[in-house]
This record gives C-alpha cells, structure tokens and sequence, in this order.
C-alpha cells in the first residue's frame, strides 16, 4: 500500500488533520502518500494533474462542494474507476443519497470512527 | 525223557515268550501311562490356554477403562483450559476494541489541541473550537459561551444549530440556566437528550478563573449519546480551549497596547529637521 496515493478534501483544517493522522495508522501509508484539498475547486486540480487511488471528500465546502466534485470527475474527467469516499455531517442524509447517485463509492459520518475509516480505506486499496 | 525234556524245553520257551510278551505289555503299558500323562499335561495347557485370552481381553478391558477415564478427565481439563483461553481471546478483543477507542480519542484530542494552540487569533480559536464540536463530538446544536469581564456576563461567542442560536442564548447571567450554574459552579454537567435544556455543559476555565461554558444541545442523528470517553475528551477539550482562549485574548490585548505604545511612540519621534511634536 506503499506505492497508493490519497486526496483528503475538507474545509476543516482540523478535519483534515484528523483524516491524514488516521489515515497514517493504515499499514503502509505514510503522510508522504497523502494530499490535501481545502475544497473541491482545489481538489479537481489535484485530480487533473495528480494519479490517486482514493479520495475522501466532505460536502459542504466553500467555492466548490464534494457533490459538484464528484459530478465534475465522473462527468467532465470521465474517471469512473476512482473511488470516492464522501464524509457527511448534520443533516446530510439526502447528500449522501445524491452523492452515492453521481458516483461516490462510500461515506462516512461525521464524527468519522477510525475503525470504519481504516476498514473502508483499506478495502478500496487492497 | 526226550519227550519230557522237549516238553520243558517248549514249556520254558513258551514261559520265555510269555515273559518277553509281558515284559513288552509293561513297556507299553508304561508308554500308555507316559503318553497318558503327556496328554493329561497338554488338557491342562490347553485349557489354561482357553482361559487366558479372556484374562487378557478382561486385562485390557480394565486397561482401556482406566484409559479413557484418564482421556475424559483430560479432556475435561483441556475443555477447561479451551474456556479460559477463549474467555482471556474475548477479554483481549474488548480490550483492544477499547484501547482503539483510547487511540482514536487521543488522536482527537492531539489534534485538537495542536488546532487551538497553532493560532493567536480569538475568532479562529473559536472557529476551531466549533469544527472540534462538531467533527470530533458530532453535536449538532452547541453554543460556546464566553464569560464578559467587564460584566460578568456569558456571552454567545460561537453556536450552530436552532437552540443555540436563540435570542435567549445571547447573554446569559452566571446562574441563569444550565449554562450560567456551570459557569458559576465550574463542574462540568452531563445529561440525557431531552431537547429541552442541554445534554452536557463543560465550564472553560484555568484553574480557578472561569473563561467561558460549553453547551451542547444535540448531537448528530446518528450519535446517540455522549459516552464516558466523549466525557473526557470534552473536559480534556475545555481545558485546551479556555487555554487557547485566554491566550488570544491575552494576545490580542498586547497586541492592542503594542500599537498604542507604538502610536504614541511615533508621536514623541523626532522628525528629521523638525522639533518634537
């Protein structure tokens, strides 16, 4: 798992940090594999320039949100093949629904446990 | 006399076959005897014989009993023994399910903590302090509540959610409310979700001096409660927070009286060729 690469999106910074510390305690990955976004405008360049295995996206953002993300990736990239992980918060239900409807791969809800988050990461990255 | 003599003569060899006749009757009949006595020797054996096999099966009966008493009480004792390890594997995966609790709260807390010291301005300890509410605890509804010096007042300095957005929670007087009894009594208060009042309220405070309260009103749908480790972690957080608070206030109090000192320094300046102002 070594060799995989992860974009964490999230206006949260402590979000973020909180993401990328538990990230860090998955066997193999290190804070070297691991990408920050601060919203999706941010996180669509990364995709464009970048090769990820995986991505974890809040969905409420500013500029861009993790909905409109997602659209813009399966839609206007055409990358299919990239899973996207969609972290909800307060009354997100419907979100969710509408993420996992344009492409999102999985969520998780806020506040995320780190056992589903290492269960999830390491199912999508073998 | 011939006659007589040849009789004799046929009398004594007649007597003389006789003889040898019974001397070889005795012969076989010691034979007979010996044989006879072999064979009675060899019903003995045999029937020796017939008897042992049972003896043995008998033997080995017992032998087997005594076997499978001793492999049943072994069994018992590893059965046992499978139960206590199977009990100590179960208190081994609680265990480690708690201790994964420990290091996720720990992380929450190292994160946290390093997010409300990395920053000197008010506005964002108090953004941070609201990201903290609600990512790390999962509340829904909270208010952050810092104590007025000039007034001693609790004053509403960050909320999300209906409740703590009510005019209500603007100001509130130490000891008006929940919120106001925790701020005056500094013990932390932790309850049910009953929509009314809130489900837990934190004081901030540093040592003796109370900063300010938080207010937690509801959490997230999917979090049903508050557990002990959420408990610890929130007054763990309170600590960090009113230190944090403290510090940027005290910073921005400085900061303020820099700029005045500086102001007024640059007042009292000599300008270049010119005479003090």
């Amino acid at each position: 798992m070594s060799n995989k690469s992860l974009l964490v999106v999230d206006d949260s910074a402590t979000m973020r940090q909180l993401l990328c510390m538990t990230l860090t305690r998955v066997d193999g990955i290190t804070q070297a594999n691991i990408t920050e976004a601060a919203d999706g405008a941010d996180a669509l360049d990364k995709v464009k320039t970048g090769n990820f295995d995986l991505v974890l996206t809040d969905i409420r953002m500013p500029r861009m949100d993790g909905l409109e993300f997602i659209r813009k990736v399966r839609s206007e990239l055409n990358d299919v093949r990239l899973p996207i992980i969609i972290i909800s918060t307060k009354g997100a239900e419907e979100d969710v629904e509408l993420g996992m409807n344009l492409g999102a791969s999985g969520y998780l809800s806020k506040p995320v446990s780190m056992a589903r988050l290492k269960e999830l990461v390491t199912n999508f990255l073998g | 006399m011939q006659q007589e003599s040849a009789e004799i003569l046929s009398l004594f060899k007649k007597s003389e076959e006789l003889v040898d006749m019974l001397r070889k009757g005795r012969a076989f009949t010691e034979e007979l005897m010996s044989e006879n006595e072999r064979l009675r020797y060899r019903v003995v054996q045999l029937e020796a014989e017939r008897m042992n096999p049972s003896d043995l099966l008998l033997r080995e009966v017992d032998r087997l009993r005594l076997e499978n008493a001793q492999m049943a009480h072994k069994l018992e004792f590893l059965d046992s023994k499978f139960q206590e390890v199977e009990a100590e594997n179960k208190d081994f995966a609680q265990r480690y399910v708690e201790v994964e609790e420990q290091n996720e709260s720990l992380a929450n807390l190292y994160v946290a903590s390093h997010r409300l010291h990395s920053t000197l301005d008010s506005a964002e300890v108090i953004e941070c302090i609201k990201e903290i509410l609600l990512n790390m605890i999962g509340s829904e509804d909270f208010g952050l509540f810092v104590v007025d010096d000039e007034t001693g007042e609790l004053i509403r300095s960050g909320y999300e959610g209906e409740t703590a957005a009510g005019d209500n929670k603007a100001r509130l007087a130490l000891g008006e409310g929940l919120e106001g009894v925790v701020a005056l009594g500094g013990e932390p208060i932790f309850g049910e979700i009953t929509g009314e009042g809130p489900c837990a309220c934190v004081p901030l405070k540093i040592k003796d001096r109370m900063v300010g309260v938080i207010a937690i009103y509801s959490l997230l749908s999917h979090k049903r409660g508050l557990s002990v480790l959420d408990h610890k972690l929130l007054e763990l957080l309170a600590g960090h927070a009113a230190s944090a608070l403290i510090s940027s206030k005290l910073y921005s109090m400085a900061d303020r009286k820099l700029r005045t000192i500086e102001g007024f320094m640059s007042l009292l300046r000599v300008p270049q060729g010119g005479e003090n102002v």
